[in-house]
């Protein structure tokens, strides 16, 4: 061990600026520790459970076989994303906190900021691990079902004896409609939007109050009034409704909420509708400006906290 | 050039908001102080005293009321004065997943060291804490004693030149306890400057250049240990080879006498820090 610098002489000491590395380190320490409480695994066997259910349901045809399988896998996806990017959120912050592990970060050279961004990303790159890893297996699983479905079907029209070129290739349309395709991505790419934008939410919340009952609750009425943004607006826009108290009441839910229908495509995908470019990079760029403010307001909010 | 001090704390006044129920309550009270660099410095005082208060806001982890803190000149606003301070806080807690030396590589990262140099740096203070064979064991299975140990590696990791330890030895067996004190005395030897509270003041009298005493948020006594336990209205003779006859006539006979017997040192007898301590938070509490 070198001996410390006894000399008393005035040193200029270098400013601490934002540091990514200082942030993937407390990122992959974040990522270390919702593996190790199992989170991750609870998500990735929950998802194949919703898998294995998109099977259960008796079907009338291919399409809406696939059709089924999509919908409730993508909608587990969407539900547990966000389960788990919430109670991840409240927990992380005030258990730090509660084990003084938070003393001994924020006492070194650590910017609250790059604190909380690390802590943002750590919970980030779980869920987006969970669902490219959900993702693949979907795609699997769609690959395989459509290719057995094309051929049911076509064993189907050939005992009926209606498997003409024309028959045949309407149901390779229908099939591959419903089938893999780059919407099923987009979707999922939708669902990680979504959840980012409530995580930031969660984030700000936990940054704020020092119970992670309320943090969660909270956080799940304003995914909920978030997904009713519209609602507000017609109730805000629409004269003689309510009087002036509950009109400002429904502009300040629509300020501070985010609006999460925005990012609701899953039922588009599910009907086999294609998604747009422009309204992936639409929903992309909304997701951008929730998260940055939402951060920001934390950091204003976390850097004045009495710890 | 003016010489910086490690730790200087201007004027400080601490007031925590009240709530609806309970109201406002100031936990420290206009108190400064002063650690030069190189010394051992005690803070000590009973529980509720503004003891750890004031740490944090050294650390910057609290914002005073009133007044200023800085580290070696650094106001504690500021995330640079971070830079060259280790903090061991009491009954220290680490992310039980990790082990103890990727707990030091998570701390030495987050100072912004990294590859060989961090490895070599953690195995250094493995060393030194004597946590080397424990070095791949979960933390979550490290006794109190060993958490306290890897708590000091921690703190160290980034080579500071001040270290604030919040009771050190809270909760630790004797052997655990002298250990550390070893270690700090160690650290002193080294040039590291110490901020220390405790509760053991014994301990605190072996290791201490200065002490600050505190009660009621407010500083009750400070100064170098030496003259803190020295009494000022009594007199202490240390006389070699005194018969139990000179003993009866001491003060007439010892410059008579001559011969062998001498009067080798005259001065004021000492108190114990434990009865100083004692006392001065008594005064504070009747005036």
């Amino acid at each position: 061990m070198s001996d410390a610098t006894t000399s008393s002489a005035v040193t200029k000491t270098p400013k601490v600026r934002f540091s990514p590395q200082r942030v993937w380190t407390m990122a992959m320490a974040t990522v270390t520790q919702l593996i190790r409480m199992k989170i991750l695994a609870f998500l990735v066997l929950f998802c194949l459970l919703a898998v294995g259910a998109g099977f259960a349901f008796s079907v009338i045809n291919p399409e809406q076989q696939l059709s089924l399988l999509k919908s409730v896998t993508l909608g587990a996806l969407q539900i547990f994303s966000i389960v788990i990017g919430v109670v991840s959120t409240a927990l992380l912050l005030p258990k730090d906190l509660e084990d003084r592990t938070l003393y001994t970060i924020l006492s070194k050279p650590v910017p609250r900021f790059d604190y909380l961004l690390g802590k943002l990303i750590g919970v980030l790159m779980l869920i987006g691990g969970g669902l490219i890893v959900m993702d693949a297996v979907l795609s699997l699983i769609l690959w395989m079902r459509q290719s057995l479905l094309f051929d049911e079907a076509v064993d189907h029209l050939r005992m009926e004896k209606m498997d003409s070129a024309e028959a045949v290739t309407q149901m390779r349309e229908i099939v591959a409609r419903q089938g893999l395709t780059w919407n099923l991505h987009w979707a999922v790419w939708a669902i990680f939007l979504k959840a980012t934008v409530v995580t930031t939410v969660a984030l700000l919340l936990s940054s704020i109050a020092s119970s992670t009952l309320f943090t969660i609750v909270i956080t799940f009425c304003v995914t909920i009034i978030g997904h009713g943004e519209a609602l507000i607006r017609e109730f805000f826009f629409t004269p003689n409704l309510s009087g002036m108290t509950g009109r400002t009441a429904a502009l300040m839910l629509a300020a501070i909420c985010p609006d999460l229908a925005q990012f609701d495509i899953v039922d588009s995908v599910v009907n086999g509708e294609i998604v747009p470019w422009a309204a992936v990079l639409n929903m992309t760029s909304l997701a951008a400006i929730y998260v940055t403010v939402y951060m920001f307001i934390t950091h204003l909010v976390f850097a004045e906290k009495e710890l | 050039m003016p010489d910086t001090p490690a730790v200087s704390v201007n004027h400080l006044t601490k007031v925590f908001k009240g709530t609806l129920v309970k109201g406002a309550f100031r936990a420290v009270q206009d108190l400064s102080l002063t650690v030069k660099a190189g010394e051992v410095y005690g803070l000590i005082g009973p529980n509720g005293s503004g003891k750890s208060t004031t740490m944090k806001v050294i650390l910057g982890l609290l914002k005073p009321t009133e007044g200023d803190t800085s580290i070696f000149g650094v106001p504690s606003s500021e995330v640079a004065s971070r830079s060259d301070v280790g903090f061991l806080p009491e009954n220290p807690y680490f992310y039980k997943h990790l082990n103890g030396r990727e707990t030091l590589h998570f701390y030495g990262s987050l100072c912004g060291m990294r590859g060989a140099k961090l490895k070599e740096r953690a195995s250094e203070m493995l060393a030194l804490t004597g946590l080397e064979d424990a070095a791949t064991r979960r933390v979550g299975g490290y006794s109190k004693g060993m958490l306290q140990r890897l708590g000091l590696a921690q703190a160290l990791i980034h080579e500071p030149r001040l270290l604030v330890l919040d009771e050190p030895t809270a909760g630790v067996d004797p052997a655990g306890s002298r250990k550390i004190r070893d270690l700090i005395i160690e650290f002193r030897s080294r040039g590291i400057t110490v901020l220390v509270t405790s509760h053991l003041l014994e301990q605190m009298q072996e290791v201490c250049d200065r002490v600050g005493i505190m009660a009621h948020g407010r500083m009750v006594r400070e100064g170098r240990l030496e003259d803190l336990i020295a009494v000022e209205n009594q007199t202490e003779m240390v006389i070699e080879n005194a018969s139990p006859a000179l003993l009866a006539q001491i003060d007439a006979l010892v410059k008579a006498t001559g011969g062998d017997t001498r009067l080798l040192r005259s001065g004021h007898p000492r108190t114990t820090l434990e009865r100083l301590f004692l006392e001065a938070t008594n005064e504070a509490k009747k005036s």
